[in-house]
């Protein structure tokens, strides 16, 4: 058997309206603080280099996807996203990507696809949202996908900066 | 044979063989670009070097196992720290010129250069001047392209057509650092072999141009099948893109039938096995999707039980039909083509097209029937398509069953046959035939199982490659219930 002691109330406690009034400025005291919550869709949330958003394709500043659909994203998705298929160009670089999808609703943003490019052609970008009626609809194609480069080259830079870490020194 | 040491293991060898086999069949993992077991050893690469003594306790050297011949008592080791570090240096030479162009390249996957440097090279060139630059795209005919950077010059295409083709057609051309593959005279190649070119180049140098940029090749799903190209029936591996879409056909090794090799024909016949479906509710235009039967406006799709229901009440009200089935037609399949034989009381046909002009020396018969000799010996009779078309004009009614067989027995012909011919086929696709009553889909031969036996009594395997469409059945399965339907409802009652 349980004996539950009961604590003894001041009189102050006990009168009820002192303890409101000490609570009560606590909420007032905040009024005047600078607020820690945000008006999130207005403004968005804060991104840098570091943010790994969705997975992006890069196009290079002469227009051309810097992709040569080469699979190694697709084969390193451990998420399954990515469907890759190929084709022929008449490019110095022979082979580009005819289909290029990512189902953004199976895509975990693990960054696994970044890491194994051999082309730097698809990076982690700083958008974060993704709404949409249907599911269809979330599954990207590449015009969906396509972004200049400029728009992602902080984290191009950002990336080349942490594997220079494990580069041998010349 | 001969008894040799490898890596301190007492074996027996083939003194007619090079050690490079010798060391293949029992354990020792010695790389070969040049080498190839069907063409003649010319020791060019110098990546299979294995460390060999002639007996134990002598001094040993290092030596290319493809070029030595097996010798009694010799003592061979493959993972010596010598072997190795000579093998790694010759790969350091081999991708001097070769350029990193695996993120593009089809060979990538299956390219013995990459696995080898992958579990033995280092990863950094050493190199300091630039890499050759030649020609990328070069054609070399209609099935093959030649990329001039990539190739190691091993000679292994310029050997095929001189062993095997036994019509030279390409050369090494210039000297030293400007070696290159070329025709003579810059022909164009010719010839109904030269798709193995890229099966045999180690690297990607000869890239098929059918296949060029398809599919990564470890996204396809390999499936053991044979060829129905001709009687020979080459026993091939069928590549499907994640298992749904047939990307390549390429031989498999079989020494009682085709070896390494395959003809172009076999290897680009994609035309039958990629056929598109028809429009949804379509009969005509593609694939059938199901069972169809003609009502006013034609042929319309209709329920496989019931289109088997009137088949088989249409074939006992009209005794004396025709039996003629595909050549295309498995063991399994023929073998329930006999019971409706049995059911209608006749005599089993199979057609069989004219000899074409493709016969060779080498692999391909002439013979577009992959399954003359099985048929054959199951007790179906040969027939022309024209003696056919004839007979069928006269019939009250025939059963047509097997892939392809409206298309062999000719579109046209089968137009111009009476309405009142009572006519049951099984085929993938259908034209527009006034005579057809009822039709039923089949799979193609990459999408079930079965036999063929080709035209020396061998036994060729089919397996299911891709999933046949939706509600398409087995042929062997629906020609038994109409069989059973038959024996229910006895003919001419």
């Amino acid at each position: 058997m349980v004996v539950v002691q009961r604590k003894e109330l001041t009189l102050a406690e006990r009168l009820y309206l002192p303890e409101v009034l000490r609570g009560l400025s606590l909420t007032f005291r905040k009024f005047f603080e600078k607020p820690i919550t945000r008006q999130y869709p207005e403004e968005p949330l804060p991104t840098d280099e570091v943010t790994r958003g969705q997975p992006r394709l890069v196009v290079k500043d002469d227009g051309n996807i810097a992709c040569v659909s080469c699979g190694m994203c697709e084969i390193a998705c451990p998420a399954y996203a990515i469907t890759i298929d190929g084709g022929e160009t008449d490019r110095t670089i022979e082979r580009e990507p005819k289909k290029f999808e990512i189902d953004m609703l199976r895509c975990i943003l693990c960054g696994f696809c970044e890491e194994a490019c051999p082309k730097d052609a698809i990076f982690m970008s700083n958008e974060l949202e993704l709404a949409d009626y249907t599911r269809a609809g979330l599954v990207y194609d590449m015009e969906k996908l396509k972004r200049p480069k400029s728009a992602l080259q902080r984290r191009i830079d950002y990336i080349y900066k942490l594997n220079n870490r494990w580069r041998s020194k010349p | 044979m001969t008894k040799i040491q490898i890596n301190g293991r007492e074996v027996e060898a083939d003194p007619k063989q090079p050690l490079i086999r010798a060391c293949h069949d029992h354990g020792g993992d010695v790389p070969m670009y040049c080498y190839h077991p069907g063409l003649t050893p010319v020791g060019s690469c110098r990546i299979c070097q294995v460390e060999v003594a002639a007996a134990p306790g002598q001094p040993s050297r290092v030596v290319a196992a493809c070029r030595t011949p097996v010798s009694e008592g010799m003592v061979v080791s493959t993972d010596t720290p010598k072997a190795h570090d000579t093998r790694r240096e010759c790969l350091e030479f081999l991708l001097k010129n070769h350029p990193l162009d695996c993120p593009i390249c089809d060979k990538a996957g299956e390219c013995d250069l990459q696995d080898y440097s992958f579990n033995e090279g280092q990863g950094k060139g050493r190199s300091s001047e630039p890499r050759r630059k030649l020609e990328k795209r070069k054609s070399l005919g209609d099935v093959i392209v030649l990329d001039e950077e990539r190739c190691i010059l091993c000679s292994r295409c310029v050997r095929f057509f001189s062993d095997v083709t036994k019509k030279p057609q390409l050369t090494v051309e210039g000297l030293g650092s400007r070696s290159v593959i070329n025709t003579f005279m810059d022909k164009p190649l010719e010839g109904n072999y030269q798709g193995n070119l890229a099966d045999i180049c180690p690297v990607g140098a000869l890239t098929s141009k059918k296949f060029r940029f398809q599919a990564r090749v470890w996204n396809l799903s390999k499936t053991l099948s044979t060829c129905g190209e001709c009687s020979r029936g080459c026993s091939i591996s069928v590549e499907a893109l994640r298992a749904k879409e047939v990307k390549r056909l390429r031989p498999r090794y079989n020494a009682a039938v085709n070896q390494w090799w395959m003809c172009d024909t076999g290897r680009h016949a994609m035309a039958p096995i990629t056929r598109p479906l028809a429009p949804e509710g379509a009969v005509l235009g593609g694939r059938l999707r199901g069972a169809a039967v003609r009502g006013y406006n034609g042929l319309e799709l209709a329920d496989e039980s019931a289109a088997t229901a009137l088949a088989a009440d249409m074939l006992a009200a009209h005794p004396g039909a025709l039996l003629v089935v595909s050549p295309f037609a498995t063991q399994e399949e023929a073998t329930t083509a006999l019971e409706l034989a049995r059911a209608l009381k006749a005599t089993p046909h199979f057609v069989s097209p004219a000899a074409n002009n493709l016969k060779d020396d080498l692999l391909h018969t002439g013979d577009p029937c992959p399954n003359r000799r099985g048929l054959t010996e199951l007790g179906f009779a040969p027939i022309e398509p024209a003696a056919a078309l004839a007979a069928l004009a006269k019939a009250p009614a025939a059963v047509l069953a097997g892939e392809r067989v409206l298309e062999i027995l000719g579109h046209e012909g089968l137009a111009k046959l009476p309405t009142k011919l009572r006519l049951v086929a099984y085929d993938v696709e259908t034209s527009d035939i006034p005579a057809l009553d009822v039709v039923f889909p089949v799979p193609t031969h990459v999408e079930k199982s079965g036999h063929w036996v080709n035209v020396d009594g061998h036994r060729g395997v089919l397996n299911v490659a891709v999933p046949p469409p939706a509600g398409v059945r087995r042929l062997d399965a629906n020609l038994a219930q109409l069989a059973r339907k038959l024996a229910a409802t006895p003919v001419g009652s």
